[in-house]
């Protein structure tokens, strides 16, 4: 419990996994916060998310760092070997998501320029809980290697999917009824679409959350939706 | 607060150099025993509490040599004078940790060295010495906790956590004394604000919805009331026509609010499991029998397919199961035409995928409210089909939303309140089931619901049926 260096192999192997879910909870907050701004035109704090993006790449970094030292150095095998390199992808689509969070930002600055559009902000707001609660998910799988959680995310994408093109449409109708609303409308589709990804990239490290503890590709075809017309 | 704090603060300095030394020998099993700790906790931190304890009773002999044995020796007397603190700890019913750190730069490597009972199982901690971060992530909390460990810093931090039954919570981080090897440690304590929180919010949210929607039948009640004294105060028919329209719009307005008023209700509990377990075929049944009237006045009948009693015991809230399905079929009635069908099923048995599932491929289908998901749940579910017009792909998102109509639909029926599937949503999520909706245009809609089955009927010959 006290010992300065990393003792064991195994425990470095924690370490690495650790560090990958402190990531994940920074790169949590920053949707969360960018989603906030959105709702409630705060643009100090989409400044901070703007600015706090540097501190997921640092992260991303350096977990790619240690996992490249210890793939050399301990040459792990197997399970240790699908640790590694999983905390290696993980930490780059947590990266992503953090880029996207950081655009969401940028939009909600121009946004709050712009008149408030409560009905749409809100389904954004929905959509943004909800991509929030998978990326959650698919952390706390991860932490706690729960196979099943992760498929769980994984086989759920739909709904984020039926929010995407249900703000689509609406944004659509927004636009064709007053063109002086589609330079917001523009920024909105954009977050919405910034939040799709996200939810994508769940989805995404459910899959390496399930090679990793597997060691197979999850065979079976995810349902997928039509994008809208 | 203030004359508290400093004795705390001694009280932690002194009993960790108390308890450092019996640590090692096995006297430290003497001090679990008899602070009450029987549970197989960290040694560490039992041993300190267990100072506390000691400290307790020196408080007035506190000069007196703490240096070595006093934890032991004060032992046999703790179990009848002093209260057992590692206990009161472990019970406490907010969920306490404490954090052990050896680098200020290694952000990784913080440790629990204790979790009362309510953090493990708010963080699923299975033994000590488990990483910080794998349990909380919160970037905000964790800088509270470093703060704490390397700048003794109090700090109060507030955080939520996500998911569908989101919580938030205040997190105090307190730096404790420093640890055995010159670790350092910090307190972790959460206390659950949601119950504040929610209420604050439900009230602004009740009042923005209330005042809106309660506004449309009161204009047309004063203009009406206007119309009365005047021109059309002599012409009985007139009157009678007014004061029947009246009648009604005074009777929405009622049920309007008792709507929300429920729904006020069911938000305010919605993150406290229900207790008491419910019959879903009987309570089905019961429903069916209130709304048989209803239904013969539209000419609709009822297509049940229910299992036997005792097959699909879910737990729940009763009055509130039978408002998910009165509501449920309330709606399929209203919606079904003249002389049709409404289809009422309950499946038991079902896994969490099966539930939730799709019946008919070609349908339009969503997910209104997914629970969080547990492992090897059994689900009962109820599905409610009408053969009304259906809905359109892009309208089932936001069936849940608080006054959401559905376009295009006929205005005739204005009896519902818009606010029947919000409700749904809520007892369901309060019950930690699901919401699900198919719809083929043209040819009617399903609502699914389902609920965790309750658990010692579960594994009985319910679910080897189902399977069959």
């Amino acid at each position: 419990m006290t010992e300065h260096t990393v003792k064991s192999y195994g425990e470095e192997l924690n370490h690495l996994a650790a560090e990958v879910t402190r990531m994940g909870g920074l790169a949590e907050a920053q949707i969360a916060d960018a989603v906030e701004c959105i709702a409630r035109r705060d643009a100090p704090l989409a400044q901070q998310v703007v600015a706090r993006d540097e501190r997921l790449d640092i992260l991303q970094g350096e977990i790619e760092r240690k996992a490249f030292r210890l793939i050399a150095l301990r040459q792990p095998m197997a399970m240790d070997l699908r640790h590694a390199v999983a905390a290696l992808k993980i930490s780059m689509s947590l990266e992503r998501c953090g880029d996207m969070a950081k655009n969401i930002g940028k939009r909600a600055l121009i946004l709050t320029d712009a008149e408030p559009m409560t009905a749409l902000t809100r389904s954004i707001e929905r959509m943004g809980k909800l991509v929030e609660g998978r990326l959650k998910d698919v952390l706390d799988a991860y932490s706690e290697s729960d196979l099943e959680r992760a498929i769980g995310v994984w086989g759920r994408d739909e709904e984020v999917d039926e929010h995407y093109n249900a703000i689509f449409r609406e944004l659509l109708t927004y636009m064709m009824g007053d063109p002086r609303t589609i330079n917001a409308c523009a920024h909105l589709l954009f977050v919405a679409k910034n939040l799709e990804r996200i939810g994508d990239h769940a989805t995404n490290i459910a899959e390496i959350i399930h090679f990793e503890i597997t060691g197979e590709e999850i065979i079976s075809k995810r349902p997928k939706l039509d994008t809208p017309r | 607060m203030s004359p508290v704090k400093p004795s705390f603060e001694t009280a932690t300095r002194v009993a960790a150099r108390a308890a450092l030394p019996v640590l090692v020998g096995p006297a430290a099993i003497l001090v679990l025993a008899a602070a009450g700790g029987a549970r197989p906790g960290p040694a560490v931190l039992t041993a300190i509490l267990a100072g506390f304890g000691g400290l307790y009773l020196n408080a007035r002999v506190r000069r007196v040599e703490l240096e070595a044995a006093p934890v032991a020796a004060q032992a046999p007397a703790a179990q009848q004078k002093a209260p057992p603190f590692a206990m009161i700890l472990e019970r406490l019913p907010d969920p306490l940790m404490v954090i052990a750190a050896d680098e200020a730069d290694d952000l990784t490597g913080r440790r629990f060295v204790f979790a009362n009972a309510a953090a493990r199982e708010l963080f699923r901690i299975q033994r000590e010495g488990t990483l910080l971060v794998t349990a909380m992530r919160n970037p905000q909390v964790l800088e509270a906790v470093d703060e704490a460990l390397f700048g003794d810093i109090e700090r109060a931090v507030e955080y939520e956590t996500g998911g569908s039954q989101g919580r938030s919570w205040i997190a105090h981080a307190r730096p404790l004394s420093e640890g055995p090897e010159g670790s350092r440690l910090a307190m972790l304590v959460l206390r659950d604000e949601t119950d504040a929180r929610r209420s604050e919010r439900t009230r602004a949210d009740f009042l923005a919805n209330a005042s809106h929607e309660l506004r449309t039948p009161l204009a047309s009640l004063s203009g009406f009331i206007e119309t009365l004294r005047g021109h059309a105060k002599e012409d009985p028919v007139i009157r009678e026509k007014f004061l029947a329209i009246m009648q009604a719009q005074a009777e929405r307005m009622a049920r309007l609010i008792d709507d929300l008023m429920s729904l006020s209700r069911i938000e305010l509990n919605e993150h406290i499991a229900p207790l008491g377990r419910v019959d879903l075929a009987m309570a089905t049944i019961d429903v069916i029998d209130a709304l048989t009237p209803q239904a013969k006045e539209k000419a609709v009948s009822f297509d049940p397919v229910l299992p036997p009693r005792g097959a699909a015991v879910v737990e729940g809230d009763r009055d509130q199961i039978i408002q998910v399905v009165q509501n449920l079929i309330d709606n399929a009635i209203k919606y079904t035409p003249t002389d049709g069908v409404v289809r009422v099923e309950i499946f038991p048995g079902l896994a969490a995928d099966a539930a939730a599932g799709p019946r008919d491929p070609a349908a339009a289908r969503m997910s209104l409210l997914t629970p969080d998901h547990a492992a090897g749940e059994r689900y009962a579910a109820l599905r409610v089909t009408d053969r009304g017009p259906g809905l359109a792909r892009e309208h089932l998102p936001r069936l849940t939303e608080r006054f959401y109509r559905v376009e295009g639909q006929k205005s005739g029926d204005r009896s519902g309140t818009g606010l029947g599937l919000a409700i749904v949503k809520h007892i369901m999520n309060r019950h930690r089931g699901g919401l699900t909706v198919e719809s083929v245009q043209g040819e009617g809609a399903t609502f699914g619901i389902y609920l965790p089955m309750a658990k010692a009927v579960a594994t009985r010959p319910v679910a080897a049926s189902a399977e069959a």
